[in-house]
């Protein structure tokens, strides 16, 4: 394999497939039973996921008081894995709409688990504004909605009701925009299905697809204009998210920086976080000839700059705190890196910052296992940063009178563990049922039919 | 159409048979089945449609009523919804504090201070206004019990009477174990009783003693008694380990008086100079202008020194230079002679020490200076403390040795309160007839065969001298909740006499006090309007004091030798618990001690050296051991606490824990799966320290003790409200210089003489907007100025607000996990001067920001702001993100973690009806008792007036003793809160991200000379 020599003239899909191979690529994994692995994995995640499910029923049941936080720390697990879960969401969107647009044809390849990867991840995240509330069954008097309560009307100035819109927002349209994409597929597979229950589902949601010329060209045309839509949702959403903390008065979240910063995070932590999965299925698919190395490598370079960003946000965010004059902001920023949660914040920044340094080198990023691994970090070290700027800004914020501690308690624990078996679950049924790889897309890419296609028929 | 034509059915019909037309008739044709036996159809139907609907409503119906109508007959001035106030005398301690009892609906619902009150001026401690609980405590005895059974009055009567009189033929003494006994009419009655024994009498003894002090008066002066200590006209005050502003004596009479002499906005601001020398810690040092720390051993060495100074400049010789010598350095001492000298007849030297000899110079002093009948009068003494530890000494003697007939204990609990007290439960075995009137099962109560529980003093009637001259009514305020008998009424019905508590006072007050008063003409007039008020103020009728006693006076002596660098253990009183009268108060067990902040916990105080140097932190347990001394206890465990500002070479454990009250808490605070239990290992709250006392040498001895502290190992939580002590941010966390933190702010008298304004930040209030104002006040703008010079830090407003705003207890894990749910808290900040350690307190509520940060982060407007400039929590609306908590620059918002457990409805009787009970999952927070605010409109609006000055009082600035906090309309100009806003000490926390608090505070002024305001506090 050429693999050590990736270049711009590098195939996009390796193997000299035709376009009936492509199909039966992608579509044969759907149509056998599913294998050991699967079940394995599977069953995996959702035991994490009815731990996570137990911890959360308990929860509500007994009270927030199962949470470590306290009268100070009002926050801490629960928005984290909210932050990080829509932070994991974005690279979907990144790649689907940003890159669609910047006509980079290798996201045909990866464009669909990304965005499936997006659609669960903000399920993940929306479980946690949810969850977090003290009285979640009222969770639905965020939005604006006739009542008879006066009316009684939301509060717009309240970044948490901007939140509530653009999580929703973000939701609809990367539903949209992955269900569109889809529709040609849905249709392959209603056509290579026997009939019965799984062709007649294939068939409702295909919508009709018959291929034709005109079906096609709307398709496209549609396709493009949601991609339009979705573009500015991938700079809005977490811009919004870090309005939580950025129009607060709390040292350490009350700064203008936030919106890139946190923009900048979630395409890290995404891209990471899609690259580990696209490794993952490459392998257990064997769909190495769709995803290859030249994918890995691309996603290891958006990760390498995306660090550098985060990392250019994190010394600013120090330099405009040491040069503000302000004590407070002063405080919160060198408590974080020499307080009692210091351990966290150099997680953050070795796993952020210097580790992804690693993939400057060709040699790291053509190593899957060291892209997997440095992957896995990146999100460790994502994890921590929302951590970091939630827990160690309010355990220590104006009056020291306040200041306490924190740590989770057994449930939080089981509740973010859950929030890991549900993605996992939801990414399994994923792979077992829809094609992972946008057979549609991918066959536009491919070099067959043209002069090349001798010139790179290597194995 | 033929009319006549004919329709039939059938034959029978067209044939009119008789019989058949008369079925038709009916409204179901068919031939009936009834009556021929056996069930019918319908019979059927009828019976289970009876048979289901009997069920059913069987099973709507609601539990038996047992009072339809507990009010048939309307009672006078009761208007449902509206509250009234009883005038009464608080029976939380000796002081006798006036109160009035806020009544809601037939139920005393929060006690307030009787601003009327010649002694207590308003103020109420936060024992005093926990004491409402004490009423709805359903574990109080309901019933007389006989030998552990419950029985009845007669029984016990009979009983009883018959033992009397046995025991008046007999020899063997009788006598009545109590607690001081300020009410006269009780007195009266206890000395009727006993006069009918040939061997009869009375023994007093106090858990927190101060007879020393009396023995001393009997020594210098001849007479046995206290004086009353008038701070208010003291204008330097040097104390010895005496707590007057926490716990010693009556601690509201002196903070009110002290506070009186301390005052900075009035017309000629005056401020004493206060002089603290103490072993640990307390409320009072905290707010010295000048603080030594010395051990108890070296307090009379120390007394000896002043009084040779002073005996100096008074021109007597004294023979005593070679008197042990003084810890503190020679020029200071010089100093604080030469203050009070030049002060003399307006100084006040008080010690706490249980030492006659101590005590003995302590009033030579004090004679020396003029003192005597200015700001300590022995002609009108304080009743507060009546104890003689030296009868309690020759009674315990007499229990030893099995000479004690009857024993009558009434008020103590001398099993958990004296040193000996597991020998003690042993001799009183011996005793052959045991009474307790206690109306709960103390670790005494349950040694007693009679147990004749008494009323609580807020369902029954009584009366008190607190201090001679100044007598004033308990009067019930609820029709008693149980089968109980004062014990004036179960002595008089002993005696013969039987009477009701009620007339035994009037008669009392008839033959004894009327006389004595000038007034009103007749004795209705004057009882009316003594009950109105609640007190009287009559002629004082006490012994003479005689000349001073100048032989009396002897030098003290220093420490033993050997003694010098072993550690000394000192028993002292917290503020909320003092000698564990109230331990089973859920109210006082929370709340914080104002200085340690640890609550539900007693606790070894070590220094941080001392710390430091057995290798402890807080919460590891150590192994405390006396080595000298005859207490009962020779060893105990308990958590070590890091206490700065404590001497190095002292141990300090707090009294009234391990009490047998407190093992009701086994189930309090939510209860989930990594709840940790409230109580220790011995089942109870804390350990119980009594048996490290020492009565010898006729006083009950708190300090002194010789003690070794070792490490075990083991770890025991303590719960602390707050864990950060100190305004400077830790050193790594700021450049150097910028450490401080600006939130408490204080200066030097000197300083502020020269300069309003001195001690400020700097930065200035009151920016101009570029927005037009986003929520005008047209009509009023609440607002609130707390002095902290004035506070200090006694927590009384923390129990007045919890009573008054339905605040639930929380327990110690929840606390420990920092959520403790005080809407008011009051922050404690230790500085460090020259290793002289200086403590600020602020009492820290909701700001009522006009630009607050909470209100702008609600999703759902569950906080928003009123036109009266007030910042609400809309409970019903609140969902629980906790957003505005997190953007609470100031973190006074309350979350309600769990459904914290209200189960027993009987406490829940003490509810505030005007405010929700809040439920889990909302936010909550100081309302500024925005219930009170709309009762003082409504009454004004009654009244046809605009609302006054004064007419609103939140509930913490109520009990206020000093009145350090001021409320009121800031729109009002001439409101005395607009007023001290006006001040150059006002300043606002955080005035720097304008959040525009309402809430103001005035700085912190301590008496000291110019140049010495620069605190570098950390």
């Amino acid at each position: 394999m050429a693999s050590t020599e990736i270049g711009w003239q590098t195939p996009l899909i390796q193997g000299s497939k035709r376009l009936s191979q492509v199909t039966q690529d992608v579509c044969e994994p759907l149509e056998r039973k599913a294998s050991a692995w699967w079940w394995i994995g599977f069953l995996i995640s959702l035991s994490v996921l009815m731990v996570g499910l137990a911890a959360i029923g308990y929860q509500i049941l007994t009270g927030i008081g199962t949470w470590g936080l306290n009268t100070t720390v009002g926050w801490a697990f629960d928005i984290t894995n909210f932050v990080f879960w829509i932070g994991i969401g974005h690279a979907g969107t990144l790649i689907s709409a940003i890159l669609f647009l910047l006509r980079q044809r290798w996201r045909t390849s990866v464009n669909r688990s990304a965005e499936a990867m997006t659609l669960i991840a903000v399920m993940c995240a929306g479980l946690f504004p949810l969850i977090h509330m003290g009285r979640p069954w009222l969770a639905y008097w965020v939005f604006p909605y006739p009542n008879f309560r006066g009316p009684l009307w939301i509060n717009f100035r309240s970044p948490l009701a901007w939140d509530a819109f653009a999580i929703s927002t973000y939701f609809i349209i990367s539903l949209l925009f992955w269900y569109l994409g889809l529709v040609p597929d849905l249709a392959t597979l209603r056509d290579r299905s026997e009939p019965g229950l799984r062709r007649s589902l294939f068939s409702f949601f295909s919508l009709g697809w018959n291929g034709s010329y005109r079906t096609w060209q709307r398709y496209e045309t549609v396709y493009i204009l949601l991609a339009g839509l979705a573009t500015p949702l991938v700079v809005s959403v977490h811009t919004i998210v870090s309005m939580d903390f950025a129009t607060s008065v709390v040292p350490g979240w009350h700064s203008t920086i936030f919106p890139p910063y946190f923009v900048a995070g979630a395409i890290f932590s995404g891209m990471a976080m899609v690259l580990l999965l696209m490794i993952v299925v490459r392998k257990t698919m064997h769909l190495e000839d769709y995803i290859t190395h030249r994918h890995v490598d691309v996603m290891a370079r958006i990760i390498l700059a995306t660090s550098g960003m985060v990392g250019l946000a994190y010394l600013t965010e120090l330099f405009s705190a040491l040069y503000s004059g302000n004590p407070y902001e002063q405080f919160a920023f060198l408590n974080r890196a020499l307080g009692p949660f210091a351990w966290g914040y150099w997680i953050m920044v070795s796993c952020n910052v210097v580790i992804p340094q690693l993939f400057w080198f060709r040699g790291v990023r053509s190593h899957l296992g060291v892209v997997s691994l440095i992957c896995v970090l990146v999100n460790v070290g994502m994890w921590f940063e929302r951590f970091v700027i939630i827990v160690t800004s309010l355990h220590r914020d104006y009056l020291p009178s306040s200041w306490a501690s924190y740590s989770p308690t057994s449930i939080e624990l089981a509740t973010l563990a859950g929030s890991f078996g549900l993605f996992f679950t939801l990414f399994f049924v994923f792979c077992r049922f829809l094609p992972v790889i946008a057979m549609g897309e991918v066959k536009g890419v491919l070099s067959y039919g043209t002069n090349q296609e001798e010139s790179h028929h290597e194995s | 159409m033929a009319t006549d034509k004919q329709y039939w059915k059938s034959l029978q019909e067209r044939d009119g048979d008789e019989v058949f037309l008369r079925e038709m008739q009916q409204e179901f044709p068919e031939p009936s089945q009834e009556g021929t036996g056996g069930w019918s159809r319908r019979g059927f139907l009828r019976a289970a449609g009876f048979t289901l609907a009997g069920a059913a409503l069987t099973g709507c119906n609601r539990a038996p009523i047992e009072k339809a109508i507990p009010l048939l007959v309307q009672p006078e001035f009761l208007t449902p919804g509206r509250a009234v106030y009883y005038a009464s005398t608080c029976a939380g301690c000796a002081a006798g504090c006036g109160i009035l009892v806020k009544n809601r609906d037939g139920r005393p619902i929060k006690l307030e201070g009787n601003p009327q009150h010649p002694l207590s001026h308003g103020g109420l401690c936060a024992v005093g206004q926990a004491s409402v609980l004490g009423l709805y405590d359903s574990l109080r005895l309901r019933q007389p019990l006989i030998d552990g059974k419950k029985a009845t009055w007669a029984d016990v009567d009979t009983a009883l009477i018959a033992q009397w009189k046995e025991l008046q033929k007999s020899d063997r003494s009788v006598c009545i174990l109590s607690s001081t006994v300020t009410s006269p009419t009780r007195r009266s009655v206890i000395d009727r009783f006993l006069r009918r024994f040939q061997n009869a009498r009375q023994v007093i003894y106090d858990p927190l003693s101060s007879s020393a002090i009396l023995d001393a008066h009997e020594r210098t002066h001849g007479v046995r008694a206290l004086p009353r200590y008038r701070f208010e006209q003291a204008e330097v005050i040097v104390a010895l380990d005496a707590d007057f502003l926490g716990t010693w004596i009556s601690p509201v009479e002196f903070s009110t008086g002290y506070a009186a002499h301390r005052n900075l906005e009035t017309e000629a601001p005056h401020l004493s100079y206060h002089v603290q020398v103490e072993s640990r810690l307390s409320v009072t040092g905290s707010k010295a202008d000048q603080r030594y720390t010395l051990p108890p051993s070296q307090m009379g060495p120390v007394l000896t020194q002043l009084a040779v100074r002073i005996a100096k400049a008074a021109g007597t010789v004294t023979s005593w230079q070679a008197a042990a010598e003084s810890p503190i350095a020679s020029r200071e001492l010089d100093e604080i002679a030469n203050r009070l000298w030049e002060s003399r007849g307006r100084s006040l030297v008080i010690c706490g020490e249980q030492d006659v000899t101590a005590q003995v110079l302590c009033n030579y002093i004090n004679h020396l200076l003029g003192n005597y009948a200015n700001t300590l009068d022995l002609a009108n003494p304080s009743l507060q403390r009546q104890g003689s530890d030296q009868a309690l000494q020759v009674l315990l003697q007499d229990l030893r040795d099995g000479k004690v007939g009857a024993l009558l204990i009434d008020g103590v609990d001398p099993v958990s309160e004296l040193p000996e007290g597991e020998q003690l439960a042993g001799w009183l075995q011996r005793v052959p007839v045991k009474v307790s009137f206690q109306d709960h099962l103390d670790e005494t109560a349950r040694l007693a065969q009679y147990v004749c529980p008494t009323p609580h003093y807020l369902e029954s009637w009584s009366d008190s001298e607190p201090a001679s001259g100044i007598v004033s009514i308990t009067q019930p305020a609820i029709a008693p909740l149980g089968d109980r008998r004062p014990m004036m009424e179960s002595l008089a019905s002993w005696s013969g006499e039987a009477a009701s508590a009620y007339d035994l006072i009037r008669e009392n007050w008839r033959s004894n006090f009327f006389p004595r008063q000038k007034a009103p003409s007749s004795f209705d007039i004057f009882w009316d309007q003594s009950v109105h008020d609640g007190y009287a103020v009559i002629e004082p009728q006490s012994p003479q004091p005689k000349e001073f006693d100048l032989a009396a006076v002897h030098p003290a002596e220093g420490p033993a030798a050997g003694n010098s660098g072993s550690l000394e253990l000192v028993l002292y009183p917290k503020v909320g618990m003092l000698a564990g009268a109230h331990a089973g108060n859920p109210w006082l067990q929370e709340l914080p001690d104002p200085i340690s902040k640890v609550t539900w916990d007693n606790y070894a105080c070590l220094s941080p050296a001392t710390a430091a140097r057995l290798g402890v932190a807080d919460g590891d347990v150590v192994l405390l051991k006396a080595t000298s001394g005859a207490g009962s206890a020779q060893e105990m465990e308990l958590p070590a606490f890091v206490q700065p500002g404590q001497h190095d070479q002292v141990v300090a454990v707090a009294l009234g824990y391990g009490r047998s009250e407190t093992e009701r808490f086994a189930n309090i605070g939510p209860r989930w799966m990594e709840g940790q239990p409230t109580l220790g290992e011995n089942g109870r709250v804390g350990k119980n320290a009594a048996p490290f006392l020492e009565l010898r040498d006729g006083a009950l001895r708190y300090a002194g003790r010789s003690i070794t502290a070792t490490k075990t190992g083991r770890q025991h939580a303590l719960a602390s409200t707050q864990s950060y002590n100190s305004l400077s941010v830790p050193t790594q966390g700021a450049f150097p210089g910028w450490e401080p933190r600006p939130i408490v702010q204080e200066t030097t008298w000197a300083a502020l003489q020269q300069n309003p304004k001195a001690g400020s930040d700097g930065v200035s209030p009151a920016r101009e907007d570029l927005w037009p104002q986003d929520h005008p006040s047209p009509v009023h703008h609440w607002a609130m100025v707390i002095d902290l010079g004035a506070c200090t830090g006694c927590s009384a407003c923390v129990i007045g607000c919890q009573a008054e705003n339905n605040i639930p207890v929380v327990g110690k894990d929840e606390v420990r996990r920092k959520r403790a749910m005080h809407w008011m808290r009051i922050d404690r900040y230790y500085s460090e001067k020259a290793s002289a350690v200086e403590v600020a307190h602020q009492p820290m509520l909701c700001q009522q920001c006009q630009h607050a940060p909470c209100e702008t982060v609600c999703p759902v407007l569950a906080t928003v702001h009123s036109e009266e400039g007030l910042n609400q929590q809309i409970y019903n609306r609140c969902i629980g993100t906790r957003y505005c908590a997190n953007n609470c620059p100031y973190k006074v918002r309350r979350f309600n973690w769990f459904d914290y457990p209200r189960q027993d409805p009987f406490a829940n009787l003490v509810l505030n009806p005007d405010v929700t009970v809040r439920s889990r999952g909302i936010m909550e927070k100081c309302t500024f008792c925005v219930q009170r605010i709309q009762d003082g409109k409504a009454e004004a609006l009654r009244r046809g007036e605009s609302v006054n000055d004064g007419d609103v009082q939140t509930a913490c600035q109520q009990s206020c003793p000093t009145q350090a906090i001021v409320f009121g309309d800031r729109n009002d100009p001439n409101s005395r809160v607009s007023q001290l806003a006006n001040s150059g000490r006002y300043y606002r926390v955080l005035e720097e991200i304008n959040v525009r608090p309402s809430v103001g505070y005035l700085r912190l002024v301590r008496n000291r000379p110019a140049g010495t305001e620069e605190n570098n506090r950390g």
